[in-house]
């Protein structure tokens, strides 16, 4: 009991959090919405703009209201979670900071107005994400499903940066208000919708990258709630919300949505009807969902953009109760998770039933839920483009319709399991009866709910659109739709029972030779890259110098021969007054001939600290004081932690070391590394000595400055105010060098 | 290694060093050095004592393990030096006072946030050079036991 307190104040911290992060979006939104507006980088036009508009509420109040049902069923579940573990309450913290740094930065992502904003958030979520999934991360499953998440999400995230970039570069703005305003008709706007498209069907899980989501069923189901229903997988489309006044202007774009989410609806329906854990189920169902979604969008109409704002609404409701009603069953049946074995739990869960029955049916668009809704809108939509997309509603929704019969029927309906029931806490059934209850009312009274999704139109349409959702009892198309999509839905289940083997073996076909087979070869050829780069590059240190001179080398090389050539290289006279100079670069010279003699390492060192020596003598003969000060005091430290270092290392492997250059290929091969590195810099050097006026201005003008910085001395006033940004960046590697030294000497402590 | 005659000297010249570091530190503005330089002093003269007499005659003579933990403050300080201009809306070290205006003096040093800018530097170079050194010294002692 003492071990569990501090844990019960997180949960309740975290869920204050939650409602008053909910409470205060409701609030601005019901006073007209709200902006903050700072200016970031004025030079990129980058801003700090978030704004409260209809997407912005809509998708805002999603995430703090659906993450406060999800803190309050968490509060029992996840004791009992770490419990089955054997892991301690502490681990908690991690559990709660994550999913509030989660909801944050989804809601940033929904208010943000400036592109790199969005894709700063867009990142936030997938690190918090890779987190969450990999919560268990004892288990190398929950680890490799992170990592996929992370990676497939991460890198078409990439896409994103390169779209603001694209548009940034023909626009000079990241402001989306001012994109939306400037962009004209043509490649680069169908390039960057294209990237930003991409980008958004990987984080909704979209056919083709939809391999992710049920791999990171993994986590633990408070995550699969609130990520997979109502936030990660949403993000997607609420990037597809905020930026389609770019991509409703390019057709093609707005019909490879059509295509992708169609294909979504129908693979997600499919292998939805074949799996047997319940977790798998909805995470199949869960990209067949938002696959309407895409599909809604991309029929480029104002019913699509307002159906596609109720949609998200009533899913993320329905699905996060689902992914808890799972989560419960599993608990109170002691870990069961397979369809197969659940059975005939409605007369021992009534309320978890009844609850969850609310949900499937929104999912399923019966009438009375808030999905009914929904679906109208979306048979709407799809009627209005043409009969083929009719067609294709009909057929997405019919496939919904069968496997939530086959998840829900499979669970409740049905002989009861033997098995028996450990009793539910009321914090994991309570979260479901309230989205339950939430779906029901929407399905009596639709008018907030549609205010919402009709302002998140609003939004994205850029003009107020009208939704339109009402019961008619009539035998209007939408209904017929409806009603067909029912009927085919029953057949489909019938279907499916008796066929399962066919869509087994589908479901098989697509796991070994779809997209996730891609996903593997191409993480396997990555590592296989990078082992072999690795090998190549650290054998020993000298290789690791070479890789390091070797393509440096070449690339200033290639710049020297194929660069600009002004002035060209001269060679200059030498005066009497240069002799000491002169003198003392010559002895340099020699010293530095001299470091490739020795073979005892501290010889060696001694050598290269003379060298410096010797070239601070010569800053100092060249009228630099400060220079020559810090050369000096750095060469003599240095020198003194070499030798400590070289007392730590054993003996024989410094004999070892000393002797590898007399062997082999490396007798030839080190030397002429050396030297033709050494030919590039000095080719390099008197280039640029060649042309010394502009250097030689900055310099003065650095000098007359000085007095204003109230220093005398200009080096300085050039160290600490000039250039002072330098410095901070420089002395910020000093620490980290502390901490790296530290850290490697103490095997990984930092004192 | 270590003898009478090291240790006395290592005794004696252990203020000298710390005063020349300080002047190379409040003396940049005027003339050679910095904070950087004083820094690296300022270690080289801590450095001299661990030579003359081991690791745990320092530790009790010097406050050497809070040396690096000021070495990551003074980091936070330039940090915090670097952006506090920002919370006025200015570019990233707009140094006060400004030029032309007025400056407080302490003898003939003149007291602007570019010195304690140096300051922080100096902090974090010395601290970065005495935790190396002790890790090592540590390190050493370690391995000969």
């Amino acid at each position: 009991m003492l071990a569990r307190s501090p844990s019960r104040g997180l949960a309740a911290l975290a869920l204050v959090a939650a409602v008053v992060g909910f409470a205060a979006a409701a609030w601005i939104w019901s006073e007209g919405g709200g902006a903050v507006d700072v200016p970031w980088s004025p030079s990129l036009d980058a801003r700090l703009h978030f704004r409260l508009d209809g997407l912005a509420a809509l998708y805002s109040l999603i995430a703090t209201g659906v993450g406060a049902a999800v803190v309050l069923y968490s509060w029992r579940y996840l004791p009992l979670h770490l419990s089955h573990q054997d892991r301690p309450g502490r681990d908690q913290v991690r559990f709660y900071a994550l999913l509030l740094l989660f909801m944050v930065s989804m809601v940033g992502l929904a208010t943000a107005q400036d592109l790199l904003l969005v894709f700063v958030f867009w990142d936030l979520t997938a690190v918090a994400s890779y987190f969450l999934i990999a919560y268990d991360r004892h288990e190398g499953e929950s680890r490799w499903a992170a990592l996929m998440a992370l990676l497939v999400t991460g890198i078409t995230g990439a896409l994103l940066l390169i779209a603001a970039l694209v548009l940034h570069a023909e626009l000079g703005t990241f402001s989306l208000p001012e994109i939306f305003a400037r962009a004209r008709p043509g490649s680069t706007l169908t390039v960057a919708s294209a990237l930003i498209a991409v980008a958004a069907f990987a984080k909704s899980a979209q056919v083709p990258f939809h391999f992710w989501l049920p791999r990171a069923m993994s986590a633990p189901t408070p995550v699969s709630a609130y990520l997979h229903s109502a936030a990660m997988v949403a993000a997607g489309v609420l990037l597809i919300g905020r930026a389609y006044p770019l991509l409703e202007r390019s057709a093609p774009v707005l019909d490879a949505m059509v295509a992708v989410g169609f294909a979504s609806m129908l693979v997600g329906g499919v292998l939805a009807l074949t799996r047997d854990r319940l977790k798998q189920i909805l995470a199949y169902s869960t990209f067949a969902q938002y696959g309407y979604v895409v599909f809604m969008y991309g029929l480029g109409s104002a019913t699509g953009a307002v159906g596609a704002g109720l949609y998200v609404l009533a899913h993320a409701l329905a699905k996060s109760a689902l992914f808890l009603t799972a989560g419960s069953v599993t608990e109170a049946t002691g870990g069961e998770q397979r369809l197969s074995e659940l059975g005939g739990l409605a007369r021992r869960l009534p309320v978890l039933a009844a609850a969850s029955a609310a949900a499937a049916a929104a999912v399923a668009a019966l009438p009375l839920t808030l999905g009914f809704f929904a679906d109208e809108l979306f048979f709407k939509a799809a009627l209005e483009r043409g009969w083929p997309f009719a067609a294709m509603a009909v057929a997405g929704a019919a496939l919904t319709f069968a496997y939530l019969g086959r998840l829900w029927g499979g669970v409740f309906l049905g002989p009861p399991s033997a098995a028996q029931l450990r009793p539910l806490p009321w914090q994991m059934v309570a979260p479901i009866a309230a989205l339950a209850l939430l779906l029901v009312a929407g399905g009596v009274v639709v008018a907030p709910f549609e205010d919402l999704a009709e302002a998140a139109g609003a939004s994205s349409l850029g003009a107020p659109a009208k939704g339109g959702a009402a019961y008619h009892l009539d035998a209007r198309p939408e209904n017929l739709m409806a009603l067909s999509s029912y009927g085919l839905g029953t057949l489909a289940l019938l279907y499916a029972a008796a066929s399962d083997r066919v869509l087994r073996a589908l479901a098989t076909a697509g796991a070994r030779f779809g997209p996730e087979r891609l996903y593997g070869e191409g993480l396997a050829f990555l590592n296989r890259l990078s082992d072999r780069v690795h090998e190549l590059e650290v054998r020993d240190l000298r290789s690791r110098v070479a890789a390091v001179l070797v393509p440096a080398g070449g690339l200033v090389a290639l710049a020297l021969v194929a660069g600009p050539r002004s002035g060209g290289y001269r060679v200059g006279s030498l005066t009497g007054d240069d002799v000491a100079l002169a003198l003392v670069l010559a002895f340099s010279m020699l010293i530095a001939l001299a470091t490739t003699i020795p073979r005892n390492h501290v010889t060696l060192f001694l050598a290269l600290s003379a060298l410096g020596f010797a070239l601070a003598v010569a800053y100092a003969f060249f009228g630099g004081p400060d220079v020559a000060l810090v050369a000096v005091l750095v060469e003599t430290l240095f020198a003194l932690l070499f030798l400590g270092v070289f007392s730590l290392l054993p003996s024989e492997v410094l004999r070892r070391e000393a002797a590898l250059s007399t062997r082999g290929s490396r007798r030839w091969r080190d030397p002429l590394v050396g030297v033709l590195s050494g030919a590039v810099v000095f080719v390099l050097v008197w280039s640029t000595l060649s042309v010394p006026a502009r250097g030689r201005a900055v310099g003065e003008e650095h000098v007359r400055l000085a007095s204003d910085a109230h220093a005398k001395d200009a080096v300085t006033a050039i160290l600490a105010d000039f250039r002072a940004l330098d410095t901070l960046v420089e002395v910020s590697v000093v620490a980290v060098g502390l901490a790296g030294v530290v850290s490697l000497l103490r095997r990984g402590r930092l004192w | 290694m270590s003898t009478a005659l090291t240790q006395m000297v290592a005794r004696l010249l252990l203020a000298p060093i710390l005063l020349v570091a300080l002047a190379v530190l409040v003396k940049g503005y005027a003339s050679v050095g910095d904070g950087f330089a004083a820094g690296v002093i300022a270690a080289l003269g801590i450095l001299l004592q661990y030579l003359a007499f081991g690791r745990e005659e320092v530790e009790r003579l010097l406050p050497v393990r809070l040396i690096p933990a000021a070495g990551f403050a003074g980091l936070v300080g330039a940090l915090a030096l670097a952006a506090w201009p920002l919370l006025r809306g200015e570019p990233l070290f707009t140094h006060l006072p400004r030029a032309g205006s007025e400056v407080t003096k302490l003898g003939t040093l003149e007291l602007t946030s570019a010195i304690a800018f140096d300051l922080t530097v100096f902090v974090l170079v010395l601290g970065a050079a005495v935790g190396i050194v002790h890790a090592i010294a540590r390190e050493s002692e370690e391995g000969e036991t």
